[in-house]
This record gives C-alpha cells, structure tokens and sequence, in this order.
C-alpha cells in the first residue's frame, strides 16, 4: 500500500512540475484556557452562510470557522500553505493541478470529507445555472475532476488562470456534497455543515449567530466552548459596546475612536493594511480624459499625500501607490511613488489644462462631475480633487450616487459604450491574496466590457494585457516569476495615469485583553482556529 | 357602528390597493439595477443575468405587479437575500419591534400624561416649566443621539444596563426574562422619547382648555370636590385630543424604530427595513412598506372607533 502510494507520487513528480509537500501546521498554545465565550461585534448584518454563495467579508467571519479552506495562506508572507490538502502539484504548462488530500477529516454531523465533496464545491460554484456571485472567482475552473478517493484534479480553461488566485479565497471553503443535496441550497444556507473548528447553532436574523466547539476538530480542539457573533451596524455603538465588556472584538474601528482606544487599558486596537485599493479613475474612452496630460494635469492639481492624510489622519487608511497592496507581493511602492507619482504643481497643471483648451482637447464651457459611492472617505476626496481643479480652471462638482445608478453609469451600456456621461470617478476594490485579483480586474482590456466588466476606466494597454497574461499563465505558478511580470505591467500601466492611486484601508480592530492568540489578517478574516493560532479567553 | 366599521374596512382595502401601486411604481422608478448590486462587484454576467430572471424582471410590468401581489397574498413571494418567504422573515423580526413599540408607548403614556395632567393643574409653577422644558427638550432632540447618550450613561459609565441588543428571551419575547427586561429600557426609553413629549404638551394644552369651560366652573359651584371636577369632568374629555395623537403615534413608532433599532442593534422590522433597502431586496420593502401602512391604517380606524367611547357627542350610524 506504501509502495504503491510512493509510486504514485512518484509519477507525479515527474508529470508535474511543483510538488508542495508539508504538513499541515498544527497551532500550539501552552496554557491556554480551554472554555469560556467569546462575543464578536459585527459591522453588517449577515447575509448568507454558505461559502459558496456568499460574497460578504462579513459572512466569512462566520463561516470561515464553519468551514475549513482548502489550502490555507500563511499570515505572514500570504503564500498557499497546506491545510485540508496536505500537497499538490501543478503541471508545466499550468493547465492542470492535483490536490492529495489529508485523511481522516470529518465535518461535525460525522460524514468523512473526500475528493467527492472538494470537486462538488468547485463545480457547484462555476455551475452557471447556480447564479453563484463567485462564480468570478473561478473563471480559470474547466472542471474538478475526482481522481481517487483524497485525490482531486483541477483543470483549467485553455490560457487561463493557474490555480493559485481562485484557491486562496474563503469561498474556497469544502461543503459536503450528499448534505448539501439533501437539504437543498436554500435550506443549507440558514443552518451550514462544515468541517471547521466551530459549528453551527443558531442564527436569530438580525441578533446573533451562535457556534460552538467541534469536537471532531481534525486539527487541533479549539479553544473556544461558544463563539457569539453579533451585528451592530453603528459604529458608534459598536465602540460603546467594547468598551463596556459587552463585545470581546469590534471588527471596525473608525479614525476618531483609535488614538481613545489606544489609552484605554482593556482593550488593544490591532491594525493592518488591508487588501483594499481606492483610486481615482478616469474614463479613457473619450476627450479629454483620454488624453494622458489631461490625468496628469489632473494628477498634480491636487497633493495626495496631504488629502488622504486628511481624510484617516494616519490612523485608519495609508497612501496608495499602484493597485497592488502593500501587504501583497508584487507589490512596487518604491518605484511607483518614486517615479511615477506626481507631486502637486499648481503651475505646471494649470499650463496644462491651458494647453488642453487651446488645441481644443478640453472644450469650451467643458464642465465635469467627478462620481463617487455615497461613502464619506470618497466623497473627501472628491470633494478635495473639485476644490482643486477649480482652482486650476476646471469647472467641477461631485456627485456621490448610490450604488444602483453608479454601476449603471459605470458598466455603461449598448446605447452608451464610451460612458458619455462621466470622465472622472473613484472606486475601490478587495481583492484575495494574489496580485491577479486586483491588476487583472480592473486594468485589462478583457475586463473592459460593456454592462459587466470592472475596468471602469475602459484603460487597454495591449503590452501590459500580454504580460499581465503571460503571468496569469506561468509554468508551474512560479511566483517569482509572476511577480516580475506584474510588476513590469504595473509600471506600464501606471505611467499613462489612468488611476491616481488613493489609499489602502488599515484594518482597524479593537480586541479585549482577555483575548489571547488572535492574529489580525490583510485578508480582513477573522481566523479563531488556524494552522497559526487557537484563539482563547482569560476567565 | 358595526357598520360604520365595516364601511371603514372597505375603503382599507381599497387603500391598501392603492398603496400597493403606488409602492411598486415607486420600487420600480428608482434608479439602478437591483440584481446588479445583489451580485455584487466582479460578479459574472451569467451571475446578474441568473438573479434577473429569477426575479422576473425581463416580464411586463402589470406580471410583475401581479406576482408581487400574489406571491405576499399566498405567502410564497421570496425574500431574494434572506432565503425565506417574505412574511416569514417579516414575522420573524415583528416580535421585537412589537415588544419596543409596546413599551415605548406604555412608558410614554405612563410618564406623558400624568406630567401633563400635573403641568395643567399647576400651571405657571416650577414644575410646570419642568415639564414643558422636559418636553421640548424630548421633542428635539434626535432619537439616535439620545440612544448613544442613554448607552454612553447607563452602559458605560454606570455598567447598570446591557449597551444594545436584545437579550435573552422566553417564547421569542425579551419581556419574559429579566436579561430581555434590562435590554428592553434604553431603546424603550429613547423610542418613547419624542411621543412622552408631544403627548404631555398635549395633555397639558387640552387640560388648559377644558378647565376654562364654563361646565366646569358648574361642577364646582355644585361643590363637587376638587378632585371629582379634575379626573371625572375635565381629565376625561381632555383626552379626546391624546387619544387621537395617540393613534397617529402607532404608525409613526415604526418610522422611529427604524433609527432606534439600527443604533441600539434591536433586531426589530425597523432595522429590517434599513437592512431591505441596502441591499435592494424589492420584495421585502414592498411587504414591510405594505405592512407598516396597514398598521397605520387600522390605527386610525381604531382611534375613530374609540372616540366614541370617549366623547359622547360622537355617533357613526
């Protein structure tokens, strides 16, 4: 049976071109309490419990315990670390990936966790007839293919994806395949079954949910008896709340509340940029703000440093340069806020626009109204950037929309292709811990698609698509190479200004002193029993 | 006054029809894709194009109203981001905002009236300006605001009430248990606030204008003492006025228990609705707007009904 398992690998080894061979880590915590209750605020109100259709970092509080990932990603580096697959392989040429699964893994109603239930996951998820919102997630995903009974093989789509973006994700989470069908999606999305460290109880819409320890925890027994998770949708409560002893964690913090925590014994407020981006963005489908001076122009009217410093006073947001998160690999502050970053130079700016008027690029009269999210940090900025485009005779105003008639003017239409109606807005985006999500999503020609694509800039840079592919596609997932080519369509891309970068979130938590071992993630996760931690309480 | 009733029920429901096409035109007049901010950014196109059709937004209109109206009347209508028939997850919330709009209102009454009936009686006193300034302070007051000042007091500083929530309950009440009970004073109080308020103001006004009636000024040249010409000829018809504020105030309890129950976590319809409208779920806006008007509706038909316990001059047939 060894030898026949030795073979295997074997055979695999020399088909594929990487083989991640680990253990799956096991937390150690020496002395830590072993009961007690922890009580966790929660900014939104909970939508959905089922991974697989759920698109909420809100609800993957919740069922990131329920459930356990497929492959986990170490805190630190952000990189793919074993977990309910102890290995894989990925073949040369990317097309393919193998996962050996870990043995002996239940969820909590008994059922053994097999290949069957991983590729029934997958495949549910990229069913479109299931409308499931990560769909997105998995557009690389031909199909999941059960080899054996702990063996499941991914195959992609032609010149699509490698693995690696799609698998690190809380929707990556494994259900069981024959209680999913037998409850039926809806009914399973209201009481979920999975194999994670804590299992479902209850769910009073609107009040609590509740988990309690799973027993059966393959990993590790969690340290927690119960995990309470309540939705306090004001912030100000929220805060009011934490420093009362009624919630253990706030999963959000706002600025003005942060240095007043800091002084407070109690409580800890732990932060960390998380994968966020916000950007100004321009429209490249028409005049003026095709024209690269026009964004540059725009660019230097206004100081960025000082107007994201305004808006988090340091505390709760930092200065974005480029797309890709500080905390991500790939990530090229350096040379980007070096070299391509433009300093506010009201004269040079202003000459510009003039220039821009003369040869007829920015019009008569021409006027216009910079569209943001009825979000305060937003709606700052672009009530900053108006400010000072007017001072460089600029006539424009700001226009926060709710999100329904933002993304009908941003997906644009058939009988509005260019987005006649807007040249400059601000986004944001969050994506998982791979640079493809953000770079891939918002500035590729293939994400510039009438009524669906989130290039909203509709920015297409043929050169930067190629390399942008080419890293998509790598030979085995090679990450340093990967990153080299992200890096390079970064640097191209940024250099014709269709974005001014923003700023990235510092996710801000505040945390009760009798929480032990709890870790804060870029990923906004909050993890209570990992390959890295065991959360616990002082009684 | 049977007949006044039923007469009075008709016409409800022709209101209620009313309001149903004056919602849906509304629904359907407001900007943006609702199965677009359902799916979410970066969701795929066969993703947004899934949930339209499972909302039947590609059939005419007048199908659409149809199956709206339908879907509430037999209870199937599913609420498209809650999983769950409409009135399911509308009768699951309806406990809480029923149990704080009940003690909201007793309370109010409970303080309002007689705080009135005394500001009348001693008019022009310090405790008639206690009152009056009590009130108007209560009337302006924002309702969130006072929530976080109550929380900040009594949570906070004092650590002698639960900051938000709901509690425990027994038999999904929080009344019945006394961690429920202790949950139930801050929003109760700050829910109440505005109605305590106007009602004293009002109790005040109307005892005032009772007292100066000529009537009265006979009860007591007939040496009734001064309490019998207090509560038993000028309390009661002064409360014809209160009472009518008083139904109007039913309805208007759930516009307020939107922002109470969002600030002080209260699982209620209130936050229900905020929940809705944030995620664009049509259907259960429409059933909970349809439910908060009914509840309006019968309010008022009640207070017409009890006039005419209260004022005897007052006859429906």
């Amino acid at each position: 049976m060894l030898k026949k398992g030795v073979l295997c690998l074997a055979i695999s080894v020399l088909m594929f071109g990487v083989l991640v061979v680990a253990d799956t880590a096991i937390p150690e915590n020496p002395g830590a309490y072993v009961g007690g209750t922890l009580t966790i605020g929660v900014s939104q109100t909970f939508k959905d419990l089922d991974p697989r259709v759920s698109n909420s970092v809100y609800d993957a509080y919740v069922y990131g315990e329920v459930f356990d990932d497929l492959i986990g990603l170490d805190p630190d580096t952000l990189e793919p670390i074993p977990h309910i697959a102890k290995s894989w392989t990925v073949s040369d040429d990317g097309s393919t990936s193998v996962f050996y699964l870990n043995e002996g893994i239940k969820f909590s109603n008994g059922e053994d966790l097999t290949a069957e239930d991983v590729a029934y996951t997958f495949n549910w998820i990229t069913d479109p007839a299931n409308g499931s919102p990560n769909a997105s997630e998995y557009e690389w995903l031909k199909e999941a293919l059960v080899i054996d009974k702990y063996t499941v093989m991914f195959v992609n789509k032609p010149d699509w994806t490698p693995f690696c973006p799609g698998l690190v994700s809380e929707s990556a989470s494994i259900v069981p395949k024959d209680t999913c069908e037998a409850m039926g999606a809806e009914a399973f999305n209201l009481a979920p079954i999975g194999s994670g460290p804590y299992k479902f109880v209850e769910w009073k819409p609107g009040d609590h949910v509740t988990l309690e320890r799973n027993e059966n925890y393959w990993l590790v027994k969690p340290n927690l008896d119960k995990v309470i998770y309540r939705p306090i949708p004001t912030l100000a409560t929220m805060m009011l709340e934490l420093e009362a002893g009624g919630i253990d964690i706030a999963d959000n913090m706002p600025a003005q509340d942060v240095a007043r925590f800091q002084s407070m014994t109690g409580v800890d407020v732990l932060q960390v940029a998380s994968l966020s981006y916000f950007y100004i963005a321009f429209n490249c489908s028409h005049a003026p703000s095709n024209d690269v001076r026009f964004r540059k122009a725009c660019y230097m009217s206004t100081d960025m440093d000082a107007a994201v410093f305004s808006i988090f006073q340091g505390l709760t947001g930092v200065r974005a340069y480029g797309c890709t998160p500080p905390a991500l690999w790939a990530n090229d502050t350096d040379y980007l806020k070096n070299t391509i970053a433009l300093e506010e130079d009201d004269a040079a700016a202003k000459a510009l626009f003039d220039q821009l008027k003369t040869e007829g690029v920015i019009p008569a009269n021409f006027k216009t109204t910079i569209y943001c999210p009825l979000d305060p940090r937003r709606t700052q900025l672009a009530t900053i950037l108006a400010t000072n485009l007017e001072e460089n005779g600029i006539d424009a105003e700001v226009q926060p929309l709710d999100w329904g008639p933002l993304l009908d003017l941003l997906y644009r239409s058939e009988d509005d292709p260019l987005g006649a109606g807007y040249e400059i807005f601000i986004m944001g985006w969050s994506g998982g811990a791979d640079p493809h999500n953000f770079i891939y999503y918002l500035l590729t020609t293939e994400n510039a698609v009438v009524g669906t694509a989130n290039n909203f800039s509709w920015y297409s840079n043929p050169e930067a698509d190629a390399l942008i592919k080419e890293a998509d596609t790598t030979p085995g997932c090679d990450q340093a190479t990967r990153e080299a080519l992200y890096v390079e369509a970064q640097r191209k891309i940024f250099a014709e200004y269709p974005h001014i970068s923003g700023y990235h979130y510092i996710e801000t938590r505040g945390v009760s002193t009798r929480v032990q071992d709890f870790q804060i993630s870029p990923l906004t996760w909050i993890q209570l029993c990992s390959p890295s931690n065991n959360v616990w309480v002082k009684e | 006054m049977f007949g006044y009733a039923i007469r009075r029920m008709i016409q409800l429901a022709f209101v209620l029809f009313g309001l149903t096409v004056v919602l849906f035109v509304l629904l359907k007049a407001m900007p943006g894709d609702p199965a677009r901010v359902m799916a979410g950014l970066g969701a795929t196109p066969a993703t947004i194009e899934a949930i339209r059709v499972k909302l039947g937004f590609y059939k005419p209109l007048h199908v659409q109203y149809w199956r709206l109206i339908g879907g509430l009347c037999n209870g199937q209508l599913q609420a498209m981001t809650y999983h769950k028939p409409v009135w399911t997850v509308i009768i699951e919330r309806l406990p809480a905002t029923v149990e704080l709009g009940a003690a909201g209102m007793l309370l109010a009454l409970l303080v309002s009236i007689p705080a009135g009936l005394l500001s009348a009686i001693y008019r022009n006193s310090p405790l008639d300006y206690a009152v009056t300034t009590t009130a108007l302070m209560g009337i302006s007051i924002p309702v969130f605001w006072l929530a976080l000042m109550l929380m900040l007091v009594f949570g906070v500083i004092l650590h002698v009430l639960p900051v938000s929530g709901r509690g425990a309950t027994l038999w999904g009440w929080s009344f019945l248990t006394i961690d429920g009970l202790r949950h139930l004073i801050i929003p109760a109080v700050a829910l109440s606030s505005v109605q305590m308020a106007m009602n004293a103001r009002l109790t005040r006004a109307s005892m005032l204008e009772v007292m100066r009636q000529e009537y009265i000024d006979t009860a007591r040249a007939k040496g009734l003492t001064e309490r019998v010409v207090l509560i038993k000829h000028a309390f009661r018809n002064a409360l014809a006025p209160v009472v009518t504020n008083v139904g109007l105030q039913v309805g208007a309890l759930f516009a307020g228990a939107v922002l109470t129950e969002t600030t002080t976590a209260w699982p209620g319809i209130g936050r229900l609705m905020y929940e809705s409208i944030i995620r664009r779920d049509q259907a259960v806006v429409f059933g909970l707007a349809l439910f908060m008007g009914a509840c309006y509706m019968v309010s008022y038909l009640l207070v017409d009904i009890m006039y005419a316990y209260i004022d005897p001059r007052i006859t429906y047939d």
